[in-house]
């Protein structure tokens, strides 16, 4: 057996090499369908269809109304184009509001990143108000970590308090809006316009002006955060008590049934959509 | 166990899990801290750095901080230094600590499925740098006196290292007294042999505080050898010992040093293998001895035995993972033979373990190498200090105690390899082997 055996060795090759680079470990993917979803599918389809032929059936109105009048064809055109103007107005709109979240996307992978991060902090404190006087500490910084606690005890504290007394005016609505709405069927319809309203108070406190669909991708962003931001409910419900902790309030809520839970829930809300607005993430927090 | 701590984990408090890392000497520890604090911070952040240990999560968030050092006693391990030596172009490897300390990572875990609204876990994972020193004095808490003096003078018949202390030992009298002088000459040529010892790259050295005093100053029962025979000076050795067990006892509950949930023991043991059958004999018996004495918990005399295997229900260390270091120096297909070699010298009872072989940073790649007309599975890294890529073949790795006939052929030393180069400067986690599967053992029932 020992007469079989290789004997040991090392040999050093011949020509430097340089530092050797770690094997890429396999990046964890979650199964997918593959594809757009069916009901996007659909709903593109319909979009296409509807835009499509609006846009069609107006050339076509639009050409009869010339073959009618000169006149009757300027002015039709001139409506037609204010119209789809407007509409284009909008979508534009809308997508500078979903702009505005991949450019906290991006942000946030400069400021994970040790090489980008003083000139991805630079970028941001320009967005802000209070930025410049952050400035400076940033620029004179070299430790990634302390540029992120600089940012973290500056502008991410100082957004996340605003943020709050958000969430606190809105919980007071809701307490009251409780209180007062005689049928509960409607407090659910109350909850979800003052939520979505808080939403876009919040991502507009960021320097975002996010439309509907900007909205929608934002909420959907904040239900998967509030799942790390559930980390907060207990420094939430201590600010929800600070807000209502007036005593006639605190009475109110006793005898209003749910009002105190979706007062709360406004509270969280505002401190899960301030984490997803933020370049910090929940690190801010 | 597992009820319990879902349990625990429901309730709105952070829980504390300290886990000792302690190893034999120059078994790599400081790179293990390094290394498991970067690739925890890294898979916190998103990145793959830990497959095993995110594969477990299944999909649950996780995320992992720095904790503030707050008011403990103990010093911070200082992680960013040695991060950023191994990061460095060339880099260097982590200085040798010789202290006590504690970095501490705050977890945050959250849940899955219909659990997932439900406020996520958070877990204070204290990493305690244990002296790999004071590991070899858990075997003297079972330990007489007779009985340690005489193991302990056996291995050191006919050792070069002790020629002076057997020398001052065998010219004793029967009848020696209690003196001071006497006690204090003995102890410093014992000392002083274990310091040699230590030198010529053995490990069973005991006690372990005569090389790594606690901090403070050394108190007077601390100088005691060992002695056989019923002299006065055996019976002041003898106290003194006892009372040095006293203290070793002490030490393991106290909130400072001990309290450890669960224990990495690191052991180089492919080191060992090059340095030939004694230092190897040497280290299998530290190891051994050590995994046979981590059952010192709960170990009350009025008790049943079966009892201690209760003993992590109320406390003390409940898992524990012996680990052979520096595995990136030899090829993936032996790698199962140094964790099967690290389990044969570990079995111990009443206590949770199993055996890996691990790279805390790794330095290589693998290859085939073509030695003699054969394919040969061997690393290839580069040199520390040359520039030029190394190719190795250490030897076979047996996968049990070697046998005469393995120390025929030499195994080699281990080349000086540099670590691989680390993304976003650690950040993106340390290259390493095995350290998620030995962190998802620590944590399984955590997790």
């Amino acid at each position: 057996m020992s007469e079989t055996r290789v004997p040991p060795r090392f040999e050093l090759e011949p020509g430097s090499i340089t530092r050797l680079e770690p094997e890429q470990l396999p990046a964890i993917v979650l199964p997918s369908a593959g594809g757009p979803h069916t009901l996007g599918l659909a709903l593109s389809g319909a979009g296409v269809l509807i835009a499509g032929l609006a846009v069609l059936d107006a050339g076509n109105f639009v050409a009869d109304q010339f073959a009618r009048s000169a006149v009757l064809g300027w002015a039709t055109l001139g409506v037609a184009a204010s119209g789809f103007g407007l509409i284009g107005a909008g979508a534009w709109r809308e997508l500078r509001g979903l702009f505005g979240l991949r450019k906290v996307d991006k942000l946030r992978a400069a400021l994970a990143d040790p090489a980008q991060v003083r000139k991805a902090a630079l970028d941001w404190l320009a967005t802000l108000p209070e930025g410049a006087a952050l400035s400076g500490a940033v620029a004179a910084t070299n430790d990634p970590d302390a540029i992120t606690a600089l940012l973290r005890a500056g502008p991410a504290a100082t957004l996340r308090a605003r943020a709050d007394a958000l969430g606190r005016t809105a919980a007071l609505q809701m307490f009251a809006a409780a209180a007062a709405v005689p049928s509960p069927a409607l407090d659910g319809l109350i909850v979800a316009w003052r939520g979505a309203r808080l939403v876009r108070q919040v991502a507009e406190l960021h320097g975002m002006r996010p439309g509907t669909l900007g909205t929608v991708m934002l909420l959907r962003r904040v239900l998967t955060g509030a799942i790390s931001v559930a980390a907060t409910e207990m420094a939430a419900n201590t600010v929800a008590n600070a807000a209502l902790s007036n005593p006639i309030l605190g009475r109110l809520a006793g005898d209003v049934a749910g009002a105190g839970v979706a007062a709360r829930r406004m509270v969280v809300l505002a401190r899960a959509t301030a984490a997803a607005c933020s370049p910090l993430g929940t690190n801010g927090s | 166990m597992r009820a319990v701590e879902a349990a625990r984990g429901l309730l709105p408090v952070r829980r504390v899990v300290r886990i000792g890392v302690t190893g034999l000497a120059r078994a790599g520890k400081t790179a293990l801290l390094t290394s498991l604090a970067a690739n925890l911070l890294a898979a916190g952040a998103g990145f793959p750095a830990l497959p095993a240990f995110t594969e477990r999560l299944a999909g649950r968030s996780f995320r992992a901080a720095l904790a503030p050092s707050g008011s403990g006693e103990l010093p911070r391990f200082d992680h960013h230094t040695h991060l950023a030596a191994l990061a460095d172009d060339p880099p260097h490897w982590p200085a040798r600590t010789g202290a006590v300390s504690l970095l501490a990572l705050d977890l945050t875990i959250g849940w899955r499925g219909y659990a997932t609204p439900l406020p996520p876990r958070h877990i204070r994972l204290e990493l305690l740098d244990y002296p790999g020193e004071w590991l070899l004095d858990l075997p003297l808490l079972t330990q007489n006196f007779d009985t340690w003096s005489a193991a302990a003078l056996k291995r050191l018949d006919g050792r070069p290292e002790a020629r002076d202390f057997l020398a001052f030992s065998h010219g004793l009298p029967a009848t020696a007294p209690a003196d001071e002088p006497l006690a204090s000459a003995g102890h410093a040529l014992y000392r002083a042999t274990l310091e040699r010892q230590r030198q010529a790259g053995l490990s069973m050295l005991q006690p372990g505080r005569f090389l790594m005093p606690a901090p403070g100053p050394q108190p007077p029962w601390l100088a005691f050898f060992p002695l056989t025979g019923s002299s006065p000076l055996a019976g002041l050795m003898e106290d003194r010992y006892d009372r040095y067990r006293t203290q070793v006892r002490a030490d393991l509950v106290a909130p400072s040093f001990g309290q450890i949930d669960r224990l990495v023991v690191l052991a180089d043991l492919l080191t060992a293998l090059h340095a030939g059958p004694a230092a190897f004999a040497d280290a299998a018996a530290a190891l051994s001895d050590t995994a046979r004495a981590l059952h010192w918990q709960m170990r009350l005399p009025f008790l049943p035995d079966w009892m201690s295997g209760l003993a992590p229900l109320f406390g003390g260390i409940g898992r524990v993972a012996f680990a052979a270091s520096k595995s990136d120096h030899v090829a993936d297909r032996q790698r199962g033979n140094l964790a099967n070699l690290t389990a044969t010298l570990t079995a111990t009872p009443h206590v949770e373990s199993r055996a890996f072989a691990i790279a805390s940073v790794r330095c290589t790649e693998d290859l085939v190498w073509t030695l003699d007309g054969r394919p040969i599975s061997a690393v290839r890294g580069r040199v520390a200090g040359e520039a030029r890529a190394g190719r190795s073949y250490p030897g076979e790795v047996p996968d049990r105690p070697p046998d005469a006939g393995f120390w025929q052929h030499p195994f080699l030393a281990l080349p000086n390899f540099e670590p691989l180069r680390l993304t976003l400067a650690g950040r993106a986690g340390v290259p390493h082997i095995g350290l998620d599967a030995l962190l998802t053992f620590l944590l399984e029932d955590l997790l």
